[in-house]
């Protein structure tokens, strides 16, 4: 091993070719084997023409791109999803910034808290999807049965066929998954926060308020910051939420880029396979535009560099 | 603010394992704190469980009442064998077991995987390192349903269709950047001088890395492994297209069977369900308590 | 990105970019060749079968059973996928798109793999004494461009389901006959209260098609009329627009019928007793027998003027590809799945309706399916055989329920599915 700590900034080290193909080879191996291969298919379906069976014809230039773009639904999608991702990406970060506080602490049953908040996790989400699918019905939700016994609402609430409702309603579902996995990324950044810190902050006379702005959330960044970006593309590739609780609705009113890709593809009168992978394909470029954007606001590099 | 530069880790062992944040509160909030606590964190527990609840309850009732208007919270009557007829189903067990199967190994191979690499992106300056990172997360942007037919077709050119191997490669793989991204966050925001005193120990790269620093990223492993499993053992695109005996089939491939357009057992889909829970549960208590683990210099010895 | 980097992860990756470079051409079979070449390439020890799952009991065991009789038959392995009803298009597009589709496949719809040339006609594949034991409407809906290419595995009827308890309250003496009476009767049903409707009406995305096509045959409309496309012709608009009223103006239907399915929507209604008439079919039957707290009785539909009614049938496929050196193993296949110890039996497992005319005599005994056997002979269906269809029935399950909805405008939906009908076909 030729590297030793004689690194330059923050003393981290320099290695050459030979080196870093031994550290990184696995990982590579896979990441190319695996997805890089169908990744290119990918493209390469997204220029192919398609019968309604799967059937490649020939190839299609950038007919399936043009068709995706000029899609009179695609507005709407694009608007759904950017409403869905937002929502959701903020709801669950904030809530679970206080939910990976009261986890960090020490008191009677912290222990079946943690248990509990890993169970909607544990659950696959499309059987989650179908949980809440009844659990929000018209006729048979439980929800209903509630509001209306409690005299909140004098009629049920179409929770998922009325149009005022059903973003709302899959944005909570939404972000009730997504909660387990960020409260746990942020309760794991917690933990790595050493507790002299605090014991020194407490000296300087800190309020906890302080405390939390001055040293618990600057510390939490480098978790904050794989929390939301992960989640910026968890929430945008999420399919089953959004596709079981939308699924008594007809044509694209409530889809995301994720259901409206799928939809073109098996669904929907189009039924293409080309547009369909076109559509990914601009899906993935939306994600990685997002994501890039993200981490140029907030100073990636610097983050993991220091 | 750099984290180096505030991470000072406590040298005394036990004594960084107290309880979380210690900062000045008020003395009579002091006094009922832990109460205060205890109901917030049940009241937040329940509220995760209660939907999970009703799953159990309707698993419970004879799968007519589960989607009966008007709808009732306790069944209506309560049927108790349908956990005993799942559990003696044949073809439920398999898939079961392919779900263990595939998940357990899949999490094995992005550790042993991720480990390295996290590691390696984190201490070494080296060409790329940042395109890699990129990279790695760039894996995560491509949808699995978007995927599936490419991945298909690999797998039929290298006749893995059908196997396990296929489902651990494409998990192990689509799960990597998690991995890669938690760990190198740990790796970093480890202070460079423990490493340094356990080098002139005399470990080398490697077992600096297995004795002294894996001990110091146990939360961060600890996440890894449950979200990793996790992952693995929701998947259901790619196994869905990728498996075809029903026996290879895992749980959330097989569990679909349930309910059909023309048949529809809700009461053994939940049993189901509420079982295939389970294993990620256990194996998340027997792994909880090392996220409270923190940062301690202990291991360094 | 960095050259010496990219040099060593194109080294690392290499194996998978031999991969890219092989990924057009090869895959098993040629999925589009023609028969000819059949005879002579080697015969296959073993084919494939991607089935759909109509239940869990039965699907899988039925076939896994019948994999070992073909076995024992044959010689050849039957290799069995069954995939569900909410996957199988995906399944069966993926492999289709990997030139390795399976040599028999079960779905609901075949015309336009036909249309594509991928499937062996009966004429190939199907024995003589098989083809005249199918009933003719079902051969008549397997027929593309004169040649049958989609063979039949089960069939099913719709009928009028309606709640004997909610008659007897309301004091109807007899399912209705015509529309009018239809609508009085379901509206003495809602007016009785407690969340009951008259009528529950699924026009949500999963079966929009089917509920339409009954009321549609039942008004004397169709979705083709001699040879044509006539999805908006004025009896069909008359009927989405009664269809409309039920729900908005007569209120008889359950809350926003255009976004309700079948499965978890219309047919949850009628089983706890909430709804005073459904339409449904022997597997709703076999559910209500089960959960034995709805008493219903079945009646042939309402028309609009008490004329005779329509039937609305509906048939599965099992269609084969032509993959070389496999038309014998198929033609076995299908000796085997058709002789009535093997296809009445899968039939009579999932709770349908035969397809064969022997299985008629077989099914005649049940008197439980007396309702639906009457009327199968003469059932309309959809128009599978036109590859336009299959495009069609997903404009339409998209589209119908917006019709329904108040500011709905059947007259507009209908024009624009037939727009769309005519310019794909």
């Amino acid at each position: 091993m030729t590297a030793t700590a004689t690194g330059s900034g923050a003393g981290t080290s320099r290695a050459g070719l030979g080196v870093t193909a031994l550290w990184l080879g696995p990982a590579l191996a896979l990441i190319v084997g695996v997805v890089l291969y169908p990744a290119v298919e990918l493209v390469r379906a997204s220029t192919s023409d398609y019968s309604i069976t799967g059937l490649r014809k020939g190839a299609a230039g950038a007919d399936n791109y043009r068709r995706v773009l000029e899609h009179p639904d695609l507005s709407t999608v694009l608007l759904n999803t950017v409403v869905w991702v937002a929502a959701v990406l903020v709801l669950s970060i904030v809530i679970s910034l206080g939910l990976a506080q009261l986890m960090s602490k020490e008191f009677f049953g912290r222990r079946l808290l943690r248990w509990a908040v890993i169970v909607p996790w544990a659950a696959s989400l499309v059987i989650t999807a179908r949980l809440f699918m009844l659990l929000l019905d018209y006729n048979y939700g439980i929800l209903n049965q509630v509001l209306l016994s409690a005299g909140i609402v004098d009629t049920p609430v179409d929770f998922l066929g009325d149009d005022r409702f059903t973003m709302p309603s899959m944005i909570g579902v939404g972000t009730f998954v997504t909660l387990p996995f960020t409260a746990y990324v942020l309760l794991a950044g917690l933990k790595g926060i050493p507790d002299d810190v605090y014991e020194a902050a407490r000296m300087d006379g800190a309020s906890p308020w302080q405390a939390y702005t001055r040293i618990t959330l600057p510390l939490l960044r480098p978790a904050l910051m794989v929390a939301t970006v992960l989640n910026i593309i968890y929430v945008f590739n999420s399919f089953p939420i959004v596709y079981t609780l939308n699924d008594r609705n007809p044509g694209f009113a409530h889809d995301t880029t994720i259901t409206f890709m799928y939809k073109l593809a098996f669904k929907s009168a189009e039924k293409s396979v080309g547009m369909s992978a076109a559509a990914g394909v601009f899906n993935v470029l939306l994600i990685l535009v997002v994501v890039l954007a993200y981490l140029r606001i907030s100073n990636w590099k610097e983050a993991t560099d220091a | 603010m750099s984290t180096t530069s505030i991470a000072r880790p406590a040298a005394s062992g036990p004594a960084g394992r107290t309880a979380g944040p210690a900062v000045q509160r008020p003395r009579g909030y002091r006094r009922v704190r832990p109460y205060v606590l205890s109901v917030a964190g049940l009241a937040v527990a329940a509220l995760f469980a209660l939907p999970y609840v009703v799953m159990l309850l309707d698993a419970l009732r004879p799968s007519g009442d589960v989607l009966a208007t008007p709808p009732s919270f306790l069944p209506r009557e309560w049927q108790w064998g349908t956990f005993g007829t799942i559990l003696s189903d044949a073809r439920f067990l398999s898939w079961l077991k392919s779900s263990l199967l595939v998940a357990s190994v899949s999490t094995v191979v992005v550790l042993v995987v991720a480990v390295p690499a996290a590691y390696f992106t984190a201490r070494y300056r080296f060409r790329g390192r940042t395109a890699f990172l990129l990279l790695v997360l760039a894996t995560q942007m491509f949808s699995p349903t978007a995927l599936v037919v490419g991945i298909y077709r690999e797998f039929f050119q290298l006749n893995l269709v059908n196997t396990y191997m296929a489902l651990i490669l494409t998990n192990a793989a689509f799960n990597l950047a998690f991995a890669i991204w938690i760990l190198q966050g740990f790796f970093a925001s480890i202070p460079q001088e423990i490493e340094e005193a356990a080098h002139l120990d005399g470990c080398g790269r490697f077992g600096t890395l297995w004795r002294v620093m894996l001990p110091l990223t146990l939360p961060g492993l600890v996440t890894t492994v449950t979200f990793t499993f996790i992952a693995a053992w929701n998947e259901y695109v790619v196994a869905l297209t990728l498996i075809q005996d029903d026996a290879r089939k895992p749980l959330t491939v097989g569990i679909s069977s349930y309910v059909t357009g023309y048949e529809q057992n809700w009461d053994q889909l939940f049993a189901a369900s509420v079982i295939a829970i389970v294993p990620v549960v256990i194996l998340f208590a027997a792994i909880e308590k090392h996220l409270v683990g923190g940062l301690t210099a202990g291991a360094v010895k | 990105m960095n050259k010496r980097f990219a040099a060593a992860a194109a080294a690392i990756g290499g194996f998978a970019l031999t991969l890219t470079a092989c990924g057009g051409g090869t895959g098993a079979g040629t999925a589009g060749g023609g028969s000819a070449s059949s005879g002579a390439a080697e015969k296959v020890t073993s084919i494939k079968l991607v089935a759909a799952e109509y239940s869990k009991e039965n699907t899988a065991a039925f076939w896994t059973k019948f994999a070992e009789a073909y076995k024992a038959k044959t010689g050849i392995t039957l290799e069995v996928q069954v995939v569900s009803w909410n996957d199988i298009d995906q399944q069966s597009s993926t492999m289709v798109q990997n030139n390795n589709p399976p040599d028999i496949l079960n779905l609901n719809v075949y015309a336009s793999y036909a249309k594509d040339d991928l499937l062996w006609s009966a004429d190939d594949v199907l024995s003589d004494a098989v083809k005249s034991d199918l009933l003719p409407n079902f051969v008549k809906s397997g027929t593309y461009e004169g040649k049958m290419y989609g063979m039949p595995d089960l069939s099913s009827a719709r009928a009028l389901f309606y709640n004997k308890d909610l008659f007897a309250k309301a004091g109807i003496a007899a399912p209705p006959k015509t529309w009018d009476e239809f609508v009085t009767d379901a509206k003495k049903i809602s007016a009785l209260g407690d969340g009951t409707v008259g009528y529950a009406m699924p026009l949500g995305p999963e079966e929009a098609q089917a509920e339409y096509s009954i009321w549609m045959f039942n008004n004397g409309g169709d979705w083709k009329t001699d040879g044509k496309w006539s999805i908006n012709s004025p009896q069909n608009v008359e009927t989405l627009k009664f269809l409309k009223d039920l729900s908005v103006t007569q209120k008889v239907t359950q809350n926003n019928p255009g976004k309700t399915n079948r499965t978890d929507g219309a047919f949850a209604l009628f089983q706890s007793g909430k709804a005073g008439m459904v339409v449904g079919f022997s597997p709703l039957a076999a559910t209500l027998d089960k959960d034995g707290k709805v008493s219903y009785g079945t009646a042939a539909m309402p028309t609009k003027d008490g004329g005779e009614p329509s039937t609305y049938g509906v048939t599965d496929y099992l269609m084969a590809f032509k993959k070389p050196g496999n038309q014998e193993a198929v033609k076995a296949f299908y000796d085997l799945y058709y002789s009535p110890d093997q296809v009445n039996t899968f039939i009579k497992n999932e709770g349908f309706l035969p397809v064969t005319q022997s299985g008629l005599e077989v099914f005649a005994s049940d008197t439980k399916l007396t309702t639906y056997l009457d009327t199968l002979t003469g059932a309309k269906l959809t128009p599978t055989d036109d590859p336009g269809w299959d495009r069609v029935k997903l404009a339409v399950q998209q589209s119908i329920g917006a019709a329904v909805a108040p500011d709905g405008d059947p007259q507009a939906v209908l024009d624009s599915l037939q727009k769309q009908a005519e310019s794909g076909s």
